[in-house]
């Protein structure tokens, strides 16, 4: 197991001791269903409640990191500084409208090891990065559309 | 990884060599690159998440 998957599963374990449920998102969920992309932050979809704020909190402990962050003044979304990698939180939707209960619904359950990790489909993946639309979302789309032909070409096997 | 490096090789040509004409506007480059990393099961080692290590420059 690599550093980097084993940083993973460390998330994997904090989510579960602390009973933070979370979505992977993003291209780190991307590379866990296989497709060859690189990332600098594990981004986590959680829901905005009172009860989830307090578990974040025990999250980033269980990680020996600080408490999370705001990104800047134009988003929701905060970052967990201290842990091997940033992990970025996101609340209760992906750009593009998709919304917590939505993405976890097309979500692929995950087994690794002793854990499992909610990952989100790679449709909503594509989805949140067309209309994001950033040059970092450009430049990766591609790549993700062709992983999901090759995906949906050997299902049809 | 687990597997034997040959053995691996093997199964990746033959699944490219199965897809390529399915999907031809598929860099083949690209698509030799997507399959070998989808049947590379999650733990096997797999390198994704990048360190800054100065400005502008990042390392796996």
């Amino acid at each position: 197991m690599s550093p980097d998957e084993a940083f993973v599963v460390t998330i994997l374990h904090a989510l579960a001791s602390t009973q933070l449920e979370a979505i992977i998102v993003g291209n780190a969920a991307a590379a866990i269903l296989g497709v060859p992309v690189t990332t600098q932050d594990i981004d986590l979809l959680v829901r905005d409640t009172p009860s989830n704020r307090e578990k974040i909190d025990k999250f980033c402990a269980a990680l020996g990191a600080a408490r999370p962050v705001a990104i800047s003044e134009l988003t929701t979304a905060q970052t967990i500084l201290g842990a091997a990698w940033p992990v970025d939180l996101l609340f209760d939707r992906l750009i593009g409208g998709l919304e917590f209960a939505s993405v976890r619904s097309r979500s692929r359950a995950i087994v690794i090891g002793d854990v499992t990790a909610t990952v989100a489909s790679l449709e909503d993946i594509i989805r949140s990065k067309e209309v994001a639309n950033r040059p970092k979302d450009q430049a990766v789309l591609p790549l993700l559309r062709d992983a999901l032909r090759v995906i949906q070409t050997l299902d049809k096997k | 990884m687990d597997e034997d490096p040959d053995r691996f090789a093997a199964r990746v040509v033959e699944v490219r060599d199965r897809l390529a004409p399915q999907l031809p506007d598929i860099d083949p480059q690209d698509l030799l690159l997507i399959v070998q990393s989808l049947l590379r099961p999650f733990g096997s080692g797999r390198r994704f998440l990048l360190r800054e290590i100065r400005p502008g420059v990042y390392v796996a």
